[in-house]
């Protein structure tokens, strides 16, 4: 089983959004997949991944063992394969420990899962830290502007000083960087950084752009893992992200601006 | 009363060492200090990282009748540094700085300090006791080297004590890197590089790709807010004190790689 946390320093970069459509992308690929909210006390997860009226249980009481890890996680309504795991919207933040979570994947891995999903907090205390401490890959969620680098770099640090396999001396969690909202038309214009930019600053490899787009907002609505929405640039992006991460060889996409044709200027339309 | 021992602990006291910043004060008037931590910092408000402060006064040009405590405290706290302690402070101030709520050191009392951060001055003077000449330098055999093979990234700090210090990988922005001999950096080095900690001024600083904020070598420290020389700025670097109209200096070089 391999553990694999979302995570950004910055909050509202997209990875809650990010961990709907990976999560669901490696169920797609026919890989057992738990995805764990641990956004103790904001429950949002349910909410984007369409399943918050099916919540009876969470996170915390499978921490507190007054539910079993059976009776917590809910299918996914798209996939078979796929199964959430809602954190708790009441109980306080220090109800989650370490010795808990890692329980609760031992539990998972017990029952043959393949990859659990892990959904940060934002910010860089006690909840991120728990949701990074089992990580086996870390997915660094940034949007390209210099708070948001910051925050990442931020949390690559603590990825390598309070991870389990950094403080065990095992081999460092792999890192991989998503560059999300990202606006071709801004960065052509000088207004955004490049995602050459962000990556230069961060030296991290490369796992994809996500672009800006409001089908994000859309699917979020409808409570679909934008990855669903099939056709759009930002479900191809996801896809794109999935396959890179199993290892295939995909080439970037919708990071360059194209200026609307002339005939489409005069004519308008798609 | 047996078997509440751990209940009557709500307070052990132990002898230690700590690490602290020497900031050898000159000029007592605020707002010449003000200014000269302007010139010299930036106005960066969190340059310091919350570092405890000793307040040297062994070098204060001339004595005042009073000073204005708050104001220099508060001036110093909001580059985030923590005055604690005062010494070699004349004796007709000790007593208002005491009210003031500073620890007050007497002549060669020693505080052990370690891993010292760049003092704000710009003369090679490094936390030493004072008592002593002015050394033209403290003879420091670095011994062997530290070796970091990961990024350093915002917010960490590592510290080569008695040791050259060795990165691949590169230092992010509000990294810090120290080494008390010299540093080599392998990768974009962004933060702060400070070599020859506890005054070794033959230490030098070397990196693949220069981009810091502040570098310093034996106390002598030059920040980059207005930008790097373009020579160097992303380059192959090396960086080292030379002597120019009889001060120490900074000097950048580009490094060729061929
Ligand atoms: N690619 C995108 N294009 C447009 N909007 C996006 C994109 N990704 C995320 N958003 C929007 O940004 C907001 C924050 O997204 P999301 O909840 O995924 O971020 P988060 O990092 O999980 O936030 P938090 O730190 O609060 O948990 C949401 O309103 C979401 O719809
Ligand atoms: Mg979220």
């Amino acid at each position: 089983m391999k553990t694999v946390v979302v995570t950004s320093g910055k909050g509202g970069v997209g990875k809650t959004t990010t961990s709907a459509s990976i999560c669901t992308g490696l169920a797609l690929r026919g890989f057992k997949t738990a995805v764990i909210d641990f956004d103790v006390g904001l429950r949002n997860l349910d909410l984007i991944m369409g399943c918050e009226r099916r919540v009876v249980y969470d996170l915390i009481n499978v921490v507190n063992k007054e539910a079993n890890l059976h009776q917590a996680l809910i299918k996914d309504k798209h996939c078979d394969n796929l199964f959430v795991l809602p954190a708790s919207q009441t109980r306080d933040k220090d109800a989650l420990t370490e010795e808990g979570v890692e329980e609760v994947l031992k539990g998972l891995e017990h029952q043959g899962f393949d990859y659990v999903v892990c959904d940060s907090p934002a910010g860089i205390e006690r909840g991120a830290v728990l949701a990074l401490t089992f990580a086996d890959e870390a997915i660094v969620v940034t949007n390209p502007e210099v708070s948001s680098i910051r925050d990442s770099d931020r949390i690559l640090g603590i990825l390598q000083s309070k991870s389990r396999r950094a403080k065990e001396g095992r081999e460092p969690v792999k890192e991989h960087l998503l560059v999300s909202r990202y606006s071709p038309k801004r960065v052509e214009e000088g207004e955004m950084l490049s995602y050459k930019d962000v990556q230069e600053l961060l030296r991290v490899p490369l796992i994809g752009v996500i672009p800006e787009s409001e089908i994000v907002l859309q699917a979020s609505n409808q409570g679909t893992p934008a990855i669903h929405l099939t056709g759009s640039d930002v479900a191809e992006a996801y896809l794109d992200v999935v396959a890179r991460f199993l290892g295939e060889e995909r080439e970037l996409r919708f990071v360059s601006y194209e200026k609307p044709s002339l005939l489409k200027r005069i004519f308008g339309g798609a | 009363m047996q078997g509440s021992r751990n209940a009557t602990k709500a307070i052990e006291f132990k002898s230690g060492t700590f690490s602290a910043t020497t900031a050898i004060i000159r000029d007592t008037n605020a707002m010449h200090l003000a200014d000269a931590m302007h010139a010299l910092l930036g106005g960066r408000p969190d340059f310091f990282a919350g570092e405890p402060a000793i307040l040297d006064f062994s070098q204060l040009q001339k004595l005042p009748e009073r000073v204005d405590w708050p104001g220099l405290t508060s001036l110093l706290r909001r580059y985030r540094l923590q005055p604690v302690v005062v010494r070699h402070l004349p004796e007709s101030l000790a007593d208002s700085a005491r009210k003031a709520g500073l620890a007050v050191l007497h002549g060669d009392e020693s505080l052990k300090t370690v891993a010292p951060p760049p003092a704000p001055q710009t003369k090679a003077a490094p936390v030493e006791p004072p008592a002593a000449a002015p050394a033209p330098s403290i003879p420091s055999t670095p011994k062997g080297s530290m070796l970091l093979d990961r990024p350093l990234r915002s917010g960490q700090q590592v510290y080569a004590r008695g040791a050259d210090l060795v990165i691949i990988g590169g230092v992010s922005n509000g990294a810090e890197v120290i080494a008390d001999g010299s540093i080599h950096c392998y990768g974009p080095l962004r933060g702060r590089a400070i070599a020859g900690a506890v005054g070794d001024n033959s230490a030098r600083i070397f990196t693949t790709a220069l981009g810091a904020e502040l570098v310093s070598i034996a106390g002598v420290f030059r920040t980059f807010e207005k930008g790097l020389p373009e020579a160097v700025a992303g380059k192959p670097a090396q960086i080292r004190l030379v002597n120019e109209a009889n001060t120490q200096q900074i000097r950048l070089d580009p490094l060729v790689l061929s």
